[in-house]
């Protein structure tokens, strides 16, 4: 190799630098090489003058191409641009939509909220709606318990009733606190509301238990309820129970009166009326009926009223019991009048005039006042003074004729009648209720015409008869009055009258005595003689004391001996020994008064002893 | 009698005698219920009345034997003479008659009666001043000649009824006081209450009947 200078050096190094090329490496020289091959195929002189200008023809062509191109890029992008306009056009047109759209829509916001807002407080409102109609406003169901259906006209009625009238009442008290709470006119409309429902549900019960009252026996559960939800009607209720009242008067009288004519079942029990021949028993059966039938009535009505606390309930009771048992009234009168009237045995009067008593008290512990107590208490009045009337009636017929008293001196016969008459009316009596006005009455009317009879038949005898029949009569009559009580005052007139007797009776037997033993003349001349000495005075000799004496051993043997015959025919051996005894009290009286003057030594009498040998004290036990 | 605790310390027994008509059992009556019973019936017999009155401080009940004045009575009548302590003696100052008879009523008072028994002279019906037909006066005078005490008094209007019958007890009172009224005696009249159980214990002067005495 040749080197060469400096120009050569560059080239050199130019050329080192090509040469050290490493054209396989140089990625783009390859490229540029391929594409070269592409359009330079012939190796030719021509080719390779003309590769430049081809190369340069190329270079135009590919830049014209370019351009071309380019222009067409250009294009696009000036309707891309075009189109980014219109966008941005529109964008901003959108924006602005947007905007607008914005401003709208917070107006939409607000207004959905306040929507919202509204709609919690409709909720809330439904809420409340609901519960007030819940709570103030009755449902289908109730109103047809309450009212009934009207379709139906049906008159049952269920327990239901009760419950919604509880309801009603609730809500109608409610409505104070709703009034409170500021609804005053809701308040009032549901409140007048409810006391229509009130009014129509009570009317409705007001029909239904007017209808069915008379079967309280059977729907009492119904019936009790209905009246306690009357009860504050003063009006219904009362008619209610003026509707009860008049049913029941209706059937007690036919229940009555039909067994007074009918009798039970077939004629079992049989027909009150029937045994209408025995006063007493007939009395009994009608009042015995009515104190069964009368409880039974006050125990229904009571069931009706069971529930009901009204104040005036015991009043409103009482009358209603007295209405329903007016009716019975009349057909008792009838009856008990004419048993009255036909009846003229006392003892039956008496004991007719006590069944009265007797019922009309029993009865007057469930019905008391009204026109059967009145009708009872006329016609226990009117038995008494029947009965009375009759009891005179009987008492002056038996004692019409002056009987005279039989020998015995007993009390006649009318006497004893009337005495058995007036103990078995006091043996009555003494267990009566007014045992002592009744036992009073009786005594007077038999005891005052009996003495009256006892006076007039004595004032026809001889003084020791008469004392002694009246003593037999006052012993009896005081036998029969000393069983009973209360007779004190009748007891002290009949023995102040048989003291007057016996006084009379001892009188009679002393005067008797010493009349039978001479002792009359001994007697007088012991109570008047002077001083002078008793022995010389006549008829006071030994001797005729002795005459004395012996009669007075007589008596001593004999006590009863000179007894007065009628003595022996007191009734009473009291009576009897009284006189006796007082007699010889007298008696021995006389002989002490006479053993004193034998024995005394101024009256010269010899040896007194054997004149009088017993001492007064040994006289008085001989004699007792 | 009674059994109860007695409420009184002595019984006075009294009779009521005089003419039927003049108005003993009005008399009677007015002076135990206070009442004057118009239409009075006759008396038959006796009839008999009590009231509790009040003597110096003593409850003293009066038995007061009624009886009737017809003639056909009297011997019912004398078994009530006996034990009176005190009998009024009624007539009528209407009626003369009756006046007239009060003789023969106090002889047989004085007979059958106890010396100590209190005779009280009534003149009945003062009330009735224009028909009076014995004066007062006179009777006074009759009275006085007897030793009866004496009133008008009218069983109707009431006047001087308690006073005859007070006054008497008040007497009877005084003669038991006075121990002239000897309360052992069967025919004083007068029974202690309530310590003298009966009237067994006897005085034996006037025990029998002196007019069946043979002396
Ligand atoms: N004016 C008047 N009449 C009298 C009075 N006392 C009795 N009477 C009447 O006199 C009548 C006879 O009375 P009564 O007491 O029965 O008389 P007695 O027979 O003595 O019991 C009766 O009609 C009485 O009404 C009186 O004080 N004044
Ligand atoms: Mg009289």
């Amino acid at each position: 190799m040749r080197e060469l200078p400096e120009k050569e050096n560059v080239l050199s190094k130019r050329l080192n630098k090509l040469l050290e090329t490493r054209v396989e490496n140089d990625h783009d020289t390859l490229e540029a090489l391929k594409e070269l091959s592409t359009f330079y195929c012939d190796n030719s002189l021509q080719a390779r003058r003309n590769l430049r200008s081809q190369i340069e023809k190329r270079s135009l062509q590919i830049n014209e191409n370019f351009l071309s191109e380019f222009r067409e890029v250009k294009e696009s992008f000036d309707s891309i641009y075009n189109d980014i306009a219109d966008m941005s056009k529109s964008l901003e047109d959108m924006t602005l939509r947007l905007q607008n759209a914005k401003r709208q829509t917070k107006h939409l916001l607000e207004q959905t909220s306040s929507y919202e807002n509204e709609i919690a407080k409709n909720e809330m409102q439904q809420k409340v709606a609901t519960a007030f109609l819940n709570k103030f406003i009755l449902t289908h169901e109730e109103l047809v318990a309450l009212h009934g259906n009207k379709q139906k006209r049906d008159l049952v009625i269920t327990p239901e009733i009760f419950v919604v009238l509880d309801k009603v009442q609730r809500i109608h008290n409610d409505c104070k606190t709703l009034m409170q709470s500021g609804y005053q006119t809701l308040a009032l409309d549901v409140m007048e509301q409810m006391t229509l429902h009130q009014e129509g549900a009570l009317e409705r019960l007001y029909h239904w238990t007017q209808n069915h009252c008379r079967n309280v026996e059977n729907l009492t559960d119904l019936l009790t309820q209905a009246m306690c939800r009357l009860q504050d009607r003063p009006v219904l209720f009362k008619y209610v129970i003026d509707e009860y009242c008049i049913s029941r008067r209706a059937v007690l009288v036919g229940e009555f009166i039909d067994a007074l004519t009918r009798g039970g079942p077939s004629g079992n029990p049989a027909p009150i009326e029937m045994r209408a021949h025995d006063p007493h028993v007939y009395v009994t059966d009608i009042l015995v009926w009515l104190n069964k039938a009368i409880p039974i009535e006050n125990q229904n009505l009571h069931l009706l009223v069971s529930l009901c606390n009204k104040e005036d309930k015991y009043e409103l009771l009482t009358n209603a019991m007295a209405s329903i048992c007016e009716g019975i009234c009349h057909p008792l009168k009838i009856r008990i009048d004419k048993i009255l009237n036909a009846s003229t045995q006392s003892s039956s009067l008496y004991a007719i005039t006590n069944l009265i008593r007797y019922y009309k008290k029993s009865i007057g512990k469930v019905s008391e006042g009204g026109l059967l107590a009145l009708t009872l208490s006329e016609l226990q009045e009117k038995s008494e003074q029947i009965f009375l009337i009759a009891l005179q009636q009987q008492v002056s017929n038996c004692l019409v004729r002056v009987e005279t008293p039989p020998r015995d001196l007993s009390p006649t016969p009318a006497i004893n009648h009337l005495l058995s008459v007036m103990r078995d009316m006091l043996s009555t009596a003494s267990m009566s209720e007014g045992r002592e006005t009744d036992m009073g009455k009786i005594v007077q009317c038999v005891l005052d015409p009996l003495l009256r009879a006892v006076n007039e038949q004595s004032s026809r005898l001889p003084p020791t008869d008469m004392a002694v029949y009246m003593l037999n009569c006052m012993y009896a009559m005081q036998t029969c009055l000393s069983l009973y009580e209360f007779m004190d005052d009748k007891l002290e007139r009949l023995q102040a009258q048989s003291d007057a007797q016996l006084d009379t009776l001892t009188s009679e037997q002393a005067s008797s005595l010493v009349a039978n033993l001479n002792l009359g003349p001994i007697y007088t001349i012991l109570q008047d003689h002077a001083h002078a000495p008793l022995s010389g005075i006549p008829g006071m000799e030994p001797g005729n004391l002795r005459n004395f004496l012996s009669k007075l051993d007589m008596l001593v043997s004999l006590p009863d001996s000179m007894l007065l015959q009628q003595i022996h025919l007191l009734s009473s051996s009291k009576h009897k020994k009284s006189v006796q005894k007082r007699a010889f009290d007298v008696l021995l009286a006389i002989y002490k008064q006479l053993y004193e003057g034998v024995y005394d030594a101024n009256n010269l009498y010899e040896n007194p002893a054997s004149i009088l040998p017993r001492t007064p004290s040994e006289l008085m036990k001989m004699l007792s | 009698m009674s059994a109860g605790p007695y409420n009184y310390s002595y019984i006075f027994k009294y009779i009521i005698i005089g003419d039927m008509g003049v108005g003993k059992s009005c008399l009677l009556h007015q002076f135990t219920e206070k009442k004057f019973m118009s239409d009075c019936p006759h008396t038959i017999g006796v009839e008999f009345g009590t009231r509790i009155i009040e003597v110096a401080g003593q409850k003293i009940k009066l038995q007061i034997w009624d009886t009737a004045g017809q003639e056909r009575f009297r011997a019912v009548t004398r078994s009530y003479y006996r034990g009176a302590a005190g009998a009024l003696m009624v007539y009528d100052i209407t009626r003369r008659s009756t006046y007239n008879h009060l003789s023969s009523w106090l002889t047989d008072t004085r007979n059958l009666t106890n010396p100590s028994t209190v005779i009280f002279l009534i003149g009945n019906k003062c009330d009735l001043e224009g028909q009076r037909d014995v004066t007062y006066e006179e009777a006074k005078q009759f009275a006085d000649e007897n030793g009866l005490m004496f009133v008008e008094a009218s069983a109707k209007t009431g006047q001087n009824v308690e006073e005859a019958f007070l006054e008497t007890a008040r007497k009877i009172y005084q003669s038991i006081q006075d121990g002239r009224l000897d309360l052992n005696a069967a025919e004083s009249g007068v029974q202690h209450k309530p310590s003298q159980p009966g009237r067994n214990t006897l005085s034996n002067d006037q025990q029998f009947n002196k007019d069946n005495c043979a002396c």
